[in-house]
């Protein structure tokens, strides 16, 4: 691949020679593969390369960033020299600092060089049978929203005037499908998702038949009466609302008076069964990497046990502000920002009962398997009311489709109000949660 | 290039190449936190064959980087008809903008004083204000686009945007509050509103929210003001009128062209070429002059949105509605700015003939699901209606329906119309667009309660589907998506 070590040193060179005192380059330079497949044949094929390379820079107290993803010699020297000029009018803060060079980074399994070797055919066969095999599980199963395969092939490279020179190889696959149930005119989707760090792990079957059953079951749902009953979650909706719950456990939103976890570190602040980690270093997970995007080994940070609030996500910014130390979370997606606080691979802890004796238990209520508009709640009061869908649970069963509701309610209560949790921690990506039982929620209807 | 990129055979070949360069100012705890410039150079190579796209992008705009590109998406689509030559000739377009005070002509420091003026101007209004956030962000991308037909376009876009975003606290009540400026212009967009303006916009509403009351739940008649926005139109028939959704199956829309979808009353328009808007452009991102099309006409459904390869299909025009994010995205049909049509009704007359309900005087962000039509979007300002009055402001109000359903309610429509900015994200790529509708009455709508605010950041596993989402800050310190680990 490109030789972005030697680009970034040449640029953190430039910054410190014209007068920055602190200085960070940070590359990233990606290739990504994506299939969609559709009746059959492949109906996209995108292949994509990536690369770019921003610069952090402190002068007197003040920070400029800029970006370039033109990597001539005259744009990056560019590049260098805006962000000094930016660093002119931003806010002077005692706080920022880059982290000290790091003689050894903890051991984590990034990159697995089979995904690249194996051929496009063979992905494309997979984003195939997960089809297949979704349209032989029910014929009512009539549209492929997308059955798609994905890969990526990464290196990051971090390199800072404190010392710090570092990079790493990352690679990752997965596959998902949405597809489309229709009976009576009625039309309702259904989808299902597996992201991992190897080829070999990618389920097409399992894809295609969760697909295919959710689609299936919403057929025929209908809205309900109000009611306030007990509501399952099943582990992605949960893991939409841990979604909302994340950024409020970052120092950031805590200094700045946007999170409704501040000044309670110590109390309980949620029900005794909820343990809630982020843990950068967790094996087999695609958010795992040695080092966060400031070059700080990754770590795994207990935020909540056992219902108690332990404490929050840092970066290096915020770790000087609370005088605590970085957890390895200054997250960046990509080139074209500066770190903020963010999460790697962050669940809800399982519990140890099966999901379906978290519903076996209710004689009424719902189990939601769908939520709209979750990114409308309000992160510093905590407050929500979300679309949802799901299934009625009547005697402990699962009966009948339910659409066209709404619940509302409160991170915190709902936190707090968790009285089962089940045995089915599922990741999504970057977040996992398994099935959860909330007491009692309002539901809106008819 | 494109020769090269039909070399296996083909029915279409188009590149797109892009340089962006953008400027974002943050401004949090009363200081500026972030300024941030970028540059963003690449192109996009996209081969058709039948019903298979392949596309490929680099950042390698050279020569060599360029043909490695067609390589690849000709080897990804292959079959069709033989290469010939292809001449190109430059297309125009009958749509106008004019930018006064280009961005990049402006210097940081007069864009840093609009953003410092706004956080002074909030800080000062009101001791329960306890955090400010504003931002400032401009984008000028040079686009060429090229095509297998012969159609060569040369473009600049030029958009700048202003978000102010104030949160107040009273006692454990904390509430947010939330105004945005943008268009399709320069800095000249501060001749409309100044930053004082609105800031005391954003203020106003986070203080009226501390006071309100929870909002009520279940089935009331729901009054949406001129100065709302277009959440609603953009959720409830937006997305499902989009070609690519109807052609395959996926929107509660399709195989209904000539049919009554909507109340008469009810006039949808999705127009690029209005002047100044968010959503306006000159050339959509493949080279079609942006129009107005009229969608559903007095509750008939007259047409979908186009792009190329949509339109290919059915053997018509593209809509001029072919948008993508960046070279990074191949592009989709999208909207540009969506309306619903003014009517003839006083306002203030369809508030008094409304014995018991809502009234929507700010919406916030929303999501739909375009295959079965089930909408939500958030209240940021709403007040109860009371015998024809309008009385307390309530917080937390969601409004949860289904497109075709509501649109088929709507039974009062007004003579005002107001638009409102947004970045619509559909399939992992986001591009700007406005919204507007003039002040309207729903008879019956499912009202949830409790929450409030305007959220800004989806999470990592939202579905499928299209969703608005009014601007953040962060976004405009960010250009392009960029994640390396995107779904």
């Amino acid at each position: 691949m490109f030789a972005m070590g030697e680009l970034a040193r040449q640029m953190v060179e430039r910054a410190q020679s014209k007068g920055a005192q602190l200085s960070e380059a940070y590359g990233l330079d990606s290739k990504d593969l994506t299939i969609e497949v559709s009746k059959g044949v492949v109906e996209t094929m995108k292949l994509a390369e990536d690369r770019g390379i921003g610069i952090r820079v402190f002068k007197a107290g003040k920070m400029g960033y800029a970006y370039t993803s033109d990597l001539s010699e005259a744009a990056v020297e560019s590049t260098v020299d805006r962000a000094l000029a930016n660093a002119a009018f931003t806010g002077e803060d005692p706080f920022w600092r880059l982290p000290d060079k790091v003689n050894q980074y903890p051991q984590v399994d990034t990159y697995d060089p089979a995904i690249a070797q194996v051929s496009v055919e063979r992905k494309i066969e997979l984003a195939k049978e997960i089809e297949a095999t979704a349209r032989a599980t029910d014929p009512r199963v009539k549209i492929t929203e997308r059955s798609s395969y994905q890969d990526a092939e990464y290196n990051v490279t971090v390199v800072n005037s404190q010392g710090i020179d570092a990079t790493y190889r990352g690679a990752y696959c997965g596959a998902y499908a949405y597809l489309v149930a229709e009976e009576k005119g009625d039309n309702q989707t259904g989808f299902s998702l597996s992201y991992g760090l190897h080829f070999e792990d990618i389920d097409p079957k399992k894809i295609g038949r969760e697909a295919a059953a959710k689609a299936v079951r919403m057929l025929g749902a209908k809205s309900v009466p109000s009611r306030r009953v007990p509501v399952v979650f099943d582990p992605y909706v949960t893991t939409q609302i841990l979604g909302i719950v994340a950024p409020a456990l970052t120092a950031e939103a805590v200094q700045k008076g946007k999170s409704l976890f501040a000044g309670k570190v110590g109390q309980s602040i949620a029900s005794g069964k909820v343990s809630i980690i982020d843990d950068g270093l967790l094996p087999g997970r695609i958010q795992s990497a040695p080092f966060d995007g400031e070059g700080v080994p990754t770590s795994r940070t207990i935020l909540i046990e056992e219902g108690q609030l332990k404490g929050f996500l840092y970066n290096t910014y915020t770790a000087a502000k609370d005088g605590a130390a970085s957890t390895g979370n200054g997250s960046r997606g990509s080139f074209r920002g500066t770190p903020d606080v963010g999460t790697t691979n962050f669940y809800l802890e399982a519990g140890d009962v099966a999901p379906d004796d978290l519903i076996g238990q209710i004689s009424s209520g719902l189990y939601v398997t769908e939520v709209m508009g979750m990114h409308t709640a309000n992160p510093i009061s905590g407050d929500f009311s979300v679309g949802a869908a799901g299934i009625l649970i009547e005697k402990g069963r699962l009966t009948t489709p339910v659409r066209g509701v709404a619940i509302a309610g409160n991170l915190l209560e709902w936190l707090d109000r968790i009285d089962g949790i089940g045995n089915d921690l599922t990741f999504f990506i970057g977040k996992g949660a398994p099935t959860v039982r909330i007491k009692e929620m309002a539901i809106s209807g008819n | 290039m494109l020769q090269a990129a039909l070399q296996q055979g083909g029915d279409f070949a188009d590149i797109f190449i892009e340089k962006k360069m953008m400027s974002g100012i943050g401004c949090e705890d009363n200081k500026i936190e972030r300024l941030t410039t970028g540059i963003d150079i690449g192109a996009g190579i996209r081969v058709i064959a039948g019903e298979a796209t392949a596309y490929a992008y680099t950042n390698d705009v050279s020569r060599e980087g360029l043909m490695h590109a067609a390589e690849v998406a000709s080897h990804a689509a292959k079959g069709g008809g033989a290469v010939q030559s292809i001449d190109l000739r430059e297309v125009l377009s009958p749509v106008e903008i004019n930018v006064e005070l280009r961005p990049d002509q402006v210097s940081i420091e007069d864009k840093v004083e609009k953003v410092l003026a706004a956080n002074k101007h909030a800080r000062s209004l009101d001791e329960r204000i306890k955090q400010v956030t504003v931002g400032y962000g401009d984008i000028v991308q040079e686009v060429q686009i090229a095509n297998s037909d012969g159609d060569y376009v040369e473009d600049e876009r030029i958009r700048s945007r202003f978000v102010v975003h104030a949160v107040a606290a009273d006692g454990p009540v904390i509430q947010t509050g939330y105004e945005a400026l943008g268009g399709v212009r320069g800095f000249e967009i501060f001749r409309e509103k100044t930053p004082e303006e609105l800031a005391q916009n954003a203020v106003d509403r986070a203080l009226l929210m501390l006071t309100a009351k929870p909002a009520p739940l279940g089935r009331m008649a729901v009054v949406m003001s001129g100065e709302a926005g277009g959440t609603m139109v953009h959720e409830a028939c937006g997305h499902g009128l989009e070609a690519d959704l109807v052609q395959k199956g996926l929107s509660v829309y399709a195989g209904k062209l000539g049919e009554e979808v909507a109340s008469p009353l009810v006039t949808v328009i999705d127009d690029g070429t209005i002047s100044g808007k968010y959503g306006t452009i000159r050339f959509d991102d493949e080279g079609v002059p942006g129009q107005r099309n009229v969608l559903i006409d007095k509750g008939r459904l007259t047409s979908f949105m186009y792009d190329r390869f949509t339109a290919r299909k059915e053997g018509r025009a593209s809509t001029g509605n072919g948008r993508r994010e960046s070279y990074q995205h191949k592009p989709v049909p999208r909207m540009t700015n969506t309306l619903i049509a003014a009517g003839d009704e006083d306002p203030e007359k369809i508030i008094k003939d409304t014995q018991q309900g809502l009234f929507v005087k700010k919406m916030g962000g929303g999501q739909v699901n375009t295959t079965n039509g089930d909408f939500v979007f958030d209240v940021a300002e709403g007040y109860i209606i009371e015998n024809g009055e309008i009385k307390h402001a309530v917080r937390g109000a969601t409004l949860t329906g289904n497109g075709p359903e509501v649109l088929q309610q709507i039974d009062r429509v007004g003579n005002d119309l107001g638009y409102a900015i947004g970045t619509c994200g559909k399939e992992g790529q986001g591009v700007p667009v406005s919204d507007a509708q003039p002040t309207l009455r729903i008879a019956s709508l499912v009202v949830g309660g409790t929450a409030g605010g305007s959220g800004t950041d989806d999470a990592e596993a939202t579905g499928q589907a299209g969703e608005l989402r009014r601007i953040s800050v962060r976004e405009l310190l960010q250009s392009g998506e960029g994640r390396i680990r995107r779904l």
